[in-house]
């Protein structure tokens, strides 16, 4: 009876203050909606990240809320409005997002890779380059590359990569017009045919789990050569981009001798793609300070995190911040979160949390959970 | 004999009932046990909780107390909303070395799993009212746990004529409460290598919440054998 | 003697010398009247019991008053106290008091105070003792120049400064450790250093240069006597100056990445700004990086608001600012739109 009585008060509560929004669509989102929360297509949000994109502890939360909803917010806005007015036909721009640990990069470029597939993109969507050069477990199968001298191949992280481009791809993989431009001779036997769709490539990589990182780099410079010719529009995304210019990385050859960043093979190709030298296409990465190890995270900023190389290689580039919380947008968080049972309470609680976690995303739902 | 357990049991729960409804005045101030400090005897215990303050507030209390000294109030001490003294009793029983912050954030992961385990059941419920029944709050939860594993009766080793008997007897307020938790950590600790801390703790509080688990029967078990023990109960006092 | 000792607490004193000639001038007289009649009537002891007590006299001593009581208001304080000396009461005519007591008494008085004589005394530095002092030894200095009237004057003619301290006592030994550290102190922009030797010069000086107030300062304690600190830091001087003129040979290696200054013009921004400028004019990238470096930017629209934005960012450090204008004048340069901030 106290429960229920108590949850009645919650939604009366959470009444006052509207925190969803129907619009579904990014693209179609504006001003208006900043703060509010859309819910993503099940079957869609499955597609999309279901190999991967979202960071764990959101997933958890996905769970419990049973559903997955994303807030609306001004740097995923600010990023789709740039993709809408910038002339494609014109190198590829690239935009950084940056901020403080926790304050929604990651879904930020989630919530674009979202407008990006409403809005008929390729996506290149890379989910953490940590994974592959920083926090890997002790044993990573790792081989030194055939094709290239002094290069190290990660096999089974580029097939599982190919298997998160093919799903997130379905629909564009099945289209005639994207066709290699090339033959591509893996052995004696297996040969991929110029002309033949990008989707065998794909397979090819996925099926012959040794080939996969010579695939991607065939896939990357089949697809800017496709973006090019106007045959697709490519969205690329990477997500903790910054791990690439970090020297090292925690692999090591069984000689013992820790591999450089620059020696994987997977960061070359993805390197190539990142460079402003082909048209119809929008690149969008993310430097995170948690994606590097703790030497390396005093600042959050982009020159920082890139090292002189990365911002090279980078300049000229846009830089969005992703912030904390405004007010109105921790207001908008925390009756979402009573909605869905997350928060429970007293209404002085709001102004407790909000001085606890000094409107940091992340840390409000940490310090929601025990309540 | 029979009459005289029942009484025994009776002046027990009228103990217990005014000992529990002491504690519910008394518990959101006072610790159990002094902590050591450099303060002398005299200072009294901090009054840090708000409605505590109104309260005196309320009574024109305030004015007495100006000329007393208080010691400062602990840093778990706080005037915080969601501040609870049982939850602050549960981590001190958790920690060990004197690493609070682990146990806190273990307590804290225990509960956040309660929670989520209580919504997901909330989701599946079908009915209004088996969705009422589900208590949300982890709080609650531990709290009801907590009430649910109290023991009423305790056994007291006497030595007779060479003999030592299990004599039942009354148990105070603390030492009930020490037992609830203390079984109930016993039982969050009695797992597989491969399951965590706070995973075993959140099905353990939700069994006891539920009144069926390993702690509940703990507790009738030792029911049982005062009950058993009746005939001794006379050792007290002879 | 007795009472002078029963009385004699301290912050009493005072009186205590009252009272101690009212006793002694009392008992004189009382002593006499007793004599003359012993002679009058003498009794006879029978039982001789009495033993033959003689009587003490009180030895007359003739006190004379304190000498700093007898001191004329005008005389010359310099002939008195002439040179440093331990404090003595009777020479100094002041009603000094001195030591600790407890609460709510007075000090103890200048007699026989240990206290006044352990801490070093500077009455042979009265000023008429000074100005005697000095008009003694006018006679041995010249004439001040007269062009160095102002501090301008002295500052653009001499403008080394050295500083060095005196210390007075009145102790046994005249000298002071302290005295022997000497500041010297020049301002950098009158040693008139071309653009390597001033960089050259403020490495080598390091911490000595107050950028604030532009004093370049050298300190010497190193050595015992004033004398040699004094030489060593008109060294280190000299040293410092010559050698910021010199250039080693290894000094030529110094390249853009030691980070002192960043010019945009050399580094890798103007070449992918170029390169980027080209792709958008389908135009052929083949330029040597001596073309790189002449290209004119000011064909590009927005270019310059770029260059600034880099170089600021890489020259005043990474922060929300820098990077907030980079950003902008990246927009600009592609034409993209500001980024709006909400209020909310």
């Amino acid at each position: 009876m106290f429960s229920r009585n108590l949850r009645n008060i919650c939604r009366r509560y959470s009444q006052n203050v509207t925190f969803r929004t129907v619009e579904a669509s990014p693209a179609q989102q504006n001003d208006n909606q900043i703060g509010l929360f859309y819910t993503m297509d099940k079957n869609l949000s499955k597609k999309l990240f279901g190999q991967g994109g979202l960071p764990k502890s959101y997933m958890k939360q996905t769970k419990t809320f049973t559903e997955t909803s994303l807030m609306v917010r001004q740097p995923a806005l600010d990023v789709i409005e740039c993709i809408k007015s910038s002339d494609l036909n014109q190198p590829a721009i690239r935009y950084v997002l940056y901020g403080e640990m926790g304050t929604g990069k990651t879904l930020t470029l989630a919530h674009l890779i979202h407008y990006a597939h409403d809005d008929g993109f390729l996506i290149v969507h890379v989910p953490g380059v940590s994974q592959w050069l920083w926090k890997v477990p002790r044993l990573k199968e790792m081989s030194n590359s055939q094709t290239r001298e002094g290069f190290v191949d990660l096999p089974l992280d580029a097939a599982a990569w190919l298997l998160h481009f093919k799903s997130q791809n379905q629909v564009l993989l099945k289209n005639e017009d994207l066709k290699i431009s090339k033959e591509y001779v893996w052995s004696k036997r297996e040969t991929t045919p110029a002309g033949a769709p990008l989707a065998d490539l794909v397979e090819q990589g996925i099926a012959r789990v040794k080939y996969a990182c010579d695939v991607i780099d065939a896939l990357v410079y089949e697809i800017k050569q496709l973006s090019n010719n106007n045959k697709c529009k490519t969205f690329v995304a990477v997500d903790g981009y910054n791990c690439f210019f970090y020297p090292r990385t925690r692999l090591s050859t069984p000689t013992k001798k820790v591999v450089m960043s620059e020696e994987v093979s997977l960061t070359t190709s993805f390197m190539e793609i990142t460079k402003n030298d082909w048209k119809n296409g929008v690149i969008v990465v993310t430097v995170e300070d948690i994606s590097v190890p703790r030497d390396h995270q005093e600042s959050y900023l982009p020159r920082y995190l890139l090292y002189k190389k990365g911002f090279e290689h980078l300049d000229p580039f846009v830089p969005v911040k992703v912030d904390r919380y405004s007010e109105k947008e921790f207001l908008t968080c925390a009756s979402y979160y009573r909605d869905r049972l997350w928060l429970r309470g007293p209404e002085q609680l709001e102004s407790e949390l909000k001085l606890a976690s000094a409107c940091n995303p992340y840390k409000f739902m940490e310090l929601c959970a025990p309540l | 004999m029979r009459n005289l357990t029942l009484i025994l049991l009776n002046r027990c729960q009228s103990q217990l009932s005014r000992c529990a409804f002491n504690s519910t005045v008394k518990i959101t101030q006072n610790r159990f046990y002094s902590r050591p400090t450099s303060f002398p005897d005299y200072y009294q215990n901090p009054i840090f909780r708000k409605e505590d303050q109104a309260k005196l507030i309320e009574n024109n209390d305030l004015s007495k107390l100006a000329t007393t000294p208080f010691r400062p109030p602990a840093s778990y001490e706080t005037s915080s909303v969601y501040h609870d003294p049982i939850v602050n009793k549960v981590i001190n029983h958790v920690m060990e070395d004197g690493k609070k912050q682990l146990a806190r954030s273990l307590v804290e992961k225990a509960f956040e799993n309660i929670k989520r385990i209580q919504i997901e059941r909330y989701h599946l419920a079908t009915t209004p009212e088996e969705k009422s029944k589900i208590i949300l709050s982890p709080k609650d939860v531990l709290h009801k746990a907590i009430e649910n594993c109290k023991p009423l009766l305790q056994l007291t080793p006497i030595k007779r004529g060479g003999i030592t008997y299990q004599v039942p007897g009354p148990i105070t307020e603390k030492r009930s409460l020490f037992l609830a938790i203390k079984w109930l950590l016993d039982a969050a600790n009695e797992k597989d290598r491969t399951v965590h801390f706070p995973e075993q703790f959140a099905w353990e509080l939700l069994d006891a919440a539920n009144n069926t688990g390993k702690v509940v029967k703990r507790k009738q078990d030792l029911h049982r054998q005062c009950e058993a023990n009746r005939a001794y109960a006379h050792y007290r006092w002879q | 003697m007795s009472v002078f000792i029963k009385y004699n607490k301290p912050g009493s004193l005072g009186t205590i010398f009252n009272v101690q000639v009212l006793w002694r001038f009392n008992s004189t007289t009382a002593e006499t009247v007793r004599k003359e009649e012993d002679e009058e009537f003498r009794v006879l002891d029978i039982l001789k019991k009495r033993d033959r007590q003689q009587k003490r006299t009180a030895r007359k001593v003739n006190i004379q008053p304190d000498r700093a009581d007898r001191m004329a208001t005008d005389q010359n304080w310099g002939n008195v106290w002439p040179g440093p000396k331990t404090f003595h009461p009777s020479s100094v005519p002041l009603p000094l008091r001195q030591g600790y007591v407890p609460k709510g008494q007075a000090p103890p008085g200048k007699k026989a105070n240990a206290e006044l004589m352990k801490i070093p005394n500077f009455l042979h530095l009265t000023p008429p003792a000074i100005k005697t002092q000095c008009e003694a030894i006018k006679k041995y200095c010249t004439e001040w120049p007269k062009l160095l009237n102002s501090e301008d004057a002295i500052e653009k003619h001499y403008p080394v400064e050295v500083i060095t301290s005196d210390y007075c006592h009145a102790s046994p030994t005249i000298r002071n450790p302290l005295a022997r550290i000497v500041h010297l102190r020049v301002k950098l922009s009158t040693l008139n250093l071309d653009k390597h030797a001033k960089d050259k010069f403020l490495r080598l000086v390091g911490d000595c240069y107050d950028e604030k107030t532009d004093f370049v300062t050298f300190v010497s304690d190193r050595c015992p006597m004033r004398k040699q600190n004094l030489d060593y830091v008109n060294y280190l001087l000299t040293a410092c100056y010559h050698e910021s003129w010199n250039v080693e040979e290894w000094e030529k290696e110094k390249c853009e990445d030691d980070m002192e200054y960043y010019d945009w013009d050399n580094n890798a921004s103007k070449k992918s700004l170029v390169n980027w400028h080209l792709r958008c004019n389908n135009q052929e990238i083949n330029l040597t990086d001596e073309e790189y470096k002449n290209y004119d930017i000011s064909k590009i629209s927005n270019a310059n608001g770029y260059k600034e934005a880099v170089s600021s960012l890489m020259n005043d450090g990474e922060n929300e600012d820098t990077v907030k204008n980079y950003g902008s004048a990246v927009r600009k340069l592609f034409g993209l739109p500001e980024r709006k901030f909400v209020q909310s």
